[in-house]
C-alpha cells in the first residue's frame, strides 16, 4: 500500500536527490578539465549552464557569465531551484512527508546532508574547498543510495524511488551528451592536442571515465564514448542502463500497461539512433527527443500513480 | 565534581532536603557527582548532536513561517521509584475508566445529570459537547482511547492531577526519543540498574487501536491522520506511523465512498480503512458536519464512524471530558461510576457555579489561580498573587457575572530537578505528563514526557515557550 501523495513524493524526492548528485559532480569534473586546460583552450564556463539546463533562468538573473557567477548559480544559489543546495532542501522536504515508508537511517542521511550543504554554501563556490564539498555531496547521495539499497523491502516507494532517480539519471546523461559531445564531435574538424581531455571530461561528469576503460580498448576516442554512454546497458548511468531500470521499477508498479508504453517509445527512439555518433548536430538533436520522451514518461507517471494534471 | 542545588521550600525529585540523594536516584547523583561539570556538558553536547542529527524537532511559529526547531533536551533526567509510580499508575487508569464512562454516559441516557452529580447546566454550556455524537456507540463504550494527563508535585511531594488532555495530546514520541537519547549518554547506568522500558508503548498503540476496528476486521488498516506537515506535531505523527506501520494520511488521502466505507488513495487504487488514529481536531475532521471550511478533513468521515465502518481515536465529541469544569468533577465521576475513591488526587479546585465554593473563591482570589472553564492554552487565565487589586476586582466581576465558566485552585510549588544550564547544575520546576491508552483494556506508558521551565523561577514548560525536557526514569530501589 502507497499513498499517491506519498508516491509523488517519493518520486520526486528520488530526483531531486539525483539531481543534487549530478550537478555536483558535473560541476567538479569540469573544474578539474578547466585546471587541465592551459589558457585560451575551451575556458569559458557557459556549457556548465546548458548541462544543467539552466541557461534562461541562469540569464534572467546575471548579466556576466564567469566562473564564480555560474558555480554560484549551480550549487550555491536558493533561488536557483535547480541548484545543489536547493535540490537537497527539496529533497528533504519531499522526504519529510514520507519518513515512516523509508529506513530512518534514509532520513538521517538526507537530513545530514541538508544541515552540511546549506551551512557553508560559500565553500562550495570556493575553488579552494569547492571540490571537498561538492565530493561529500556525491558520498552522502551514494550513501543514501546503499541504506536503500542495503535495509529497504523491495516494494512500491522502493521502486517508485528507483524510477524517480532514473529518470533524472537519465536527463543529466543525455544533456552532457547533448551540450558536451556534440560540441566536440562538432569539432572534431579543427582537432586540437586536448581532444582527449575534453573526452575525458565527459566521461568524469557523470563518474564514467573507468568503467568506460575496463570495456573498451585502446584510446579514448569520441565515437565510442558516445556509444557506450548510450548503449551500454551494464553501466548504470547510461542512457539504455537507466531505461532498463525504469522498466524493471515500472513492471513492479501498479498498472504496467499504463505507463510501458513510454519506456517502449523511449527504447525505439535510442535502436533509430546510429552506432557510431559522427555528426555533433544530430547527436544533439537526438538527445532533445530523448529527453522529451523522458518528460512524457514522467508525464504518464504522475497520471496513473498521483492522478489529474500535474 | 558537580555541585547540586536545591530550593529549601521546594520538592526536588532527586534530591532531599539536605542534598543527600533520594532512594530511587542515589546511583545517578553518585554518577552526576562523579562526572563533573565538564564530563557532563560534554554529554549534553553529544546528546544535541544526536537530536540534530536524527531529526528531531517540533515546529514553531514566526511571521506565519513554520520554522523546524531541535528538540530541547536537557541530559538530567527525572527519577521516579518503581514503588511510586505503581500507584500512579493505578490512578490514572482509575480517572481513564471513569471518564470514558463519563463521556459514553453523557451521549446517551446521562444518569450522571438525573442522579444529581453533574449539573445540567454545565453540560449544556460545553462548548465540547458535540450534538452529532449523541447515540453513538464506540466499540467498549471507550471515547478517549489516548490521553496525557499532566501530573505536578507540590512543596510537600505530593503528586497531583492538574488536567486531562483527551483530544490529541502530544508529546509521546519526545517520551521515547528521550529515552533513546538518554541511554547513549548514560549507557553506564542502564547496564547497572532497572529502569524500566519505555518501548512498548508504540505496541501497546498498536495493539489498542487493533482492537477498536469494525467488527470482524481482525487485521485492520491503521491510518494516522495528520493536519500536514505545518502542524507543531508532524514530526510525532509521521513518528507515530512509522512505529506502528500505519499509513501517515492527510485529509485529502482519504475519501468516504457511497457505501459509507472510508479509503485511501494509493497507487493500487482505493483501500479501505478501518481505523483513523486522528491528530486533527473535532471541528476539523469532517466539513460536513463541523467546519465547512476545513480542508484538513474528509467529507463523509462522521457518517462512516456513525455507521460502525470505522473507528476513531480520540472518538469525535470526546473533548466533551476535557475542560476544567469536567476536570474539576473527576474525583466526584470516579466515585460515582466505580464506587472507588480516587487513587490520585486533583488540585483542589473551586467551582464558582456552587455558591460556598465561589464564596471562598472570591474572599482568598488573591492566593488563587483564576481559570476560565473553557479555554486552553492559558488564555483568561489569573494568578491572584501577581494581579493587581482592579485586576483582581475585574475578576470577581467575571465570576459574578458568569459563576459557571470560571474555577480557581491554589497556586503549588512546583517540584524540581537538577538541570544543566549556562554550565552549572540548577534546580528547574517539572511537570510530567504520561500517556494512558484505553480499549478494552488499559495502558499506562512507564513514566511519561518530563517537561522542564529552563528559565530561572519559570513554571512554563511548554517547549514552544522556551520549556525543555528530560528522559524519565522509573527506578526499581
Amino acid at each position: 500500500m502507497l499513498l499517491s501523495r506519498v508516491a509523488d513524493n517519493l518520486y520526486w524526492g528520488a530526483r531531486y536527490m539525483e539531481r543534487a548528485e549530478d550537478t555536483a559532480r558535473v560541476v567538479r569534473s569540469f573544474t578539474d578539465l578547466i585546471l587541465d586546460l592551459p589558457r585560451g583552450v575551451a575556458s569559458s564556463w557557459e556549457p556548465l549552464l546548458a548541462v544543467a539546463g539552466s541557461r534562461e533562468e541562469y540569464d534572467a538573473g546575471h548579466v556576466r557569465a564567469q566562473e564564480s557567477d555560474i558555480v554560484r548559480f549551480l550549487v550555491a544559489d536558493q533561488s536557483n531551484g535547480g541548484s545543489v543546495v536547493s535540490s537537497v532542501a527539496s529533497a528533504r522536504e519531499n522526504l519529510r512527508t514520507t519518513r515512516e515508508v523509508l529506513p530512518r537511517e534514509a532520513w538521517q542521511a538526507v537530513n545530514d546532508l541538508y544541515l552540511f550543504t546549506s551551512r557553508d554554501t560559500e565553500s562550495g563556490v570556493d575553488r579552494r574547498s569547492r571540490s571537498r564539498y561538492l565530493g561529500r555531496v556525491m558520498t552522502d547521495c551514494q550513501r543514501l543510495d546503499g541504506v536503500l539499497s542495503g535495509m529497504m523491502r523491495r516494494d512500491q516507494a522502493y521502486e517508485l524511488w528507483r524510477l524517480g532517480q532514473m529518470v533524472e539519471r537519465a536527463d543529466m546523461t543525455t544533456r552532457v551528451l547533448g551540450v558536451r559531445a556534440a560540441s566536440l564531435l562538432s569539432a572534431a574538424e579543427s582537432s586540437d592536442d586536448f581532444d582527449e581531455v575534453q573526452w575525458m571530461g565527459v566521461l568524469k561528469s557523470v563518474t564514467a571515465m573507468q568503467m568506460y576503460q575496463r570495456s573498451q580498448r585502446g584510446p579514448i576516442e569520441g565515437a565510442s564514448v558516445v556509444s557506450f554512454l548510450l548503449f551500454d546497458k551494464t553501466f548504470p548511468r547510461s542512457v539504455a542502463g537507466c531505461v532498463q531500470r525504469m522498466r524493471s521499477a515500472l513492471s513492479r508498479l501498479p498498472r504496467p500497461h499504463d505507463t510501458l508504453p513510454a519506456v517502449d517509445a523511449l527504447e525505439a527512439l535510442l535502436a533509430t539512433l546510429p552506432a557510431q555518433a559522427t555528426d555533433g548536430v544530430a547527436l544533439d538533436e537526438a538527445m532533445d527527443r530523448v529527453q522529451a520522451a523522458l518528460a512524457d514518461l514522467n508525464m504518464r507517471v504522475y497520471e496513473t500513480f498521483v492522478g489529474g494534471t500535474p | 565534581m558537580a555541585e547540586l542545588r536545591t530550593s529549601a521550600d521546594l520538592w526536588d525529585e532527586l534530591l532531599e532536603n539536605d542534598g543527600s540523594p533520594r532512594a530511587a536516584s542515589s546511583q545517578l547523583v553518585q554518577q552526576l557527582k562523579g562526572l563533573g561539570l565538564a564530563e557532563l556538558q560534554q554529554r549534553q553536547d553529544l546528546a544535541e548532536l544526536d537530536i540534530v542529527g536524527m531529526g528531531i524537532t517540533f515546529t514553531v511559529y514566526s511571521d506565519g513561517r513554520g520554522i523546524d526547531r531541535a528538540w530541547p533536551f536537557d541530559v538530567v533526567p527525572r527519577v521516579i521509584a518503581a514503588q511510586e509510580w505503581r500507584l500512579i499508575e493505578q490512578g490514572l487508569a482509575q480517572r481513564l475508566r471513569a471518564i470514558n464512562m463519563f463521556i459514553d454516559d453523557v451521549y446517551h441516557e446521562q444518569c450522571v445529570v438525573r442522579d444529581g452529580v453533574f449539573p445540567a447546566e454545565l453540560l449544556a454550556h460545553s462548548v465540547n459537547f458535540r450534538q452529532e455524537c449523541v447515540g453513538a456507540n464506540p466499540k467498549f463504550g471507550v471515547w478517549a482511547h489516548i490521553s496525557g494527563s499532566d501530573l505536578v508535585r507540590d512543596g510537600d511531594g505530593t503528586m497531583y492531577v492538574l488536567e486531562d488532555n483527551l483530544r490529541v495530546p502530544s508529546g509521546v514520541s519526545y517520551m521515547l526519543e528521550n529515552r533513546a537519547i538518554s541511554k547513549r549518554a548514560f549507557a553506564d547506568l542502564f547496564a547497572k540498574q532497572s529502569i524500566l522500558p519505555v518501548d512498548a508503548y508504540t505496541d501497546e498503540l498498536n495493539r489498542m487501536l487493533t482492537s477498536i476496528a469494525p467488527d470482524g476486521v481482525s487485521e485492520p488498516t491503521i491510518a494516522v491522520l495528520t493536519p500536514g506537515i505545518y502542524n507543531s506535531a508532524y514530526f510525532e505523527h509521521s513518528f507515530l506511523a512509522q512505529r506502528i506501520g500505519a499509513a501517515l494520511v492527510e485529509g485529502i488521502d482519504l475519501v468516504v465512498s457511497d457505501d459509507d466505507c472510508v479509503y485511501m488513495r494509493t497507487i493500487d487504487g482505493l483501500e479501505r480503512v478501518h481505523v483513523i488514529y486522528r491528530r486533527v481536531d473535532d471541528l476539523f475532521i469532517d466539513p460536513e458536519v463541523f467546519r465547512e471550511d476545513s480542508t484538513l478533513g474528509v467529507p463523509g468521515l462522521m457518517r462512516a464512524w456513525r455507521a460502525g465502518n470505522v473507528a476513531i481515536a480520540n472518538a469525535p465529541g470526546a473533548g466533551v471530558a476535557d475542560d476544567k469544569v469536567v476536570y474539576a468533577w473527576v474525583p466526584d465521576l470516579i466515585r460515582y461510576y466505580l464506587h472507588e475513591e480516587p487513587l490520585l488526587p486533583n488540585v483542589p479546585t473551586y467551582r464558582c457555579v456552587y455558591d460556598d465554593e465561589r464564596q471562598y473563591v472570591i474572599e482568598h482570589i488573591a492566593e488563587l489561580v483564576i481559570k476560565p472553564a473553557n479555554e486552553s492554552g492559558g488564555y483568561g487565565l489569573l494568578i491572584g498573587n501577581r494581579a493587581s487589586r482592579t485586576e483582581l476586582d475585574d475578576a470577581i466581576a467575571r465570576i459574578e457575572a458568569d459563576p459557571r465558566n470560571w474555577v480557581a485552585q491554589p497556586t503549588l510549588a512546583l517540584s524540581t530537578v537538577p538541570t544543566l544550564c549556562d554550565g552549572v547544575l540548577e534546580p528547574r520546576h517539572v511537570d510530567l505528563r504520561p500517556f494512558i491508552l484505553s480499549g478494552a483494556t488499559s495502558y499506562v506508558s512507564a513514566g511519561g514526557l518530563t517537561r522542564v521551565a529552563l528559565r530561572k523561577g519559570s513554571l512554563i514548560v511548554n517547549s514552544s515557550q522556551g520549556g525543555g525536557s528530560k528522559d524519565t526514569w522509573i527506578v526499581e530501589a
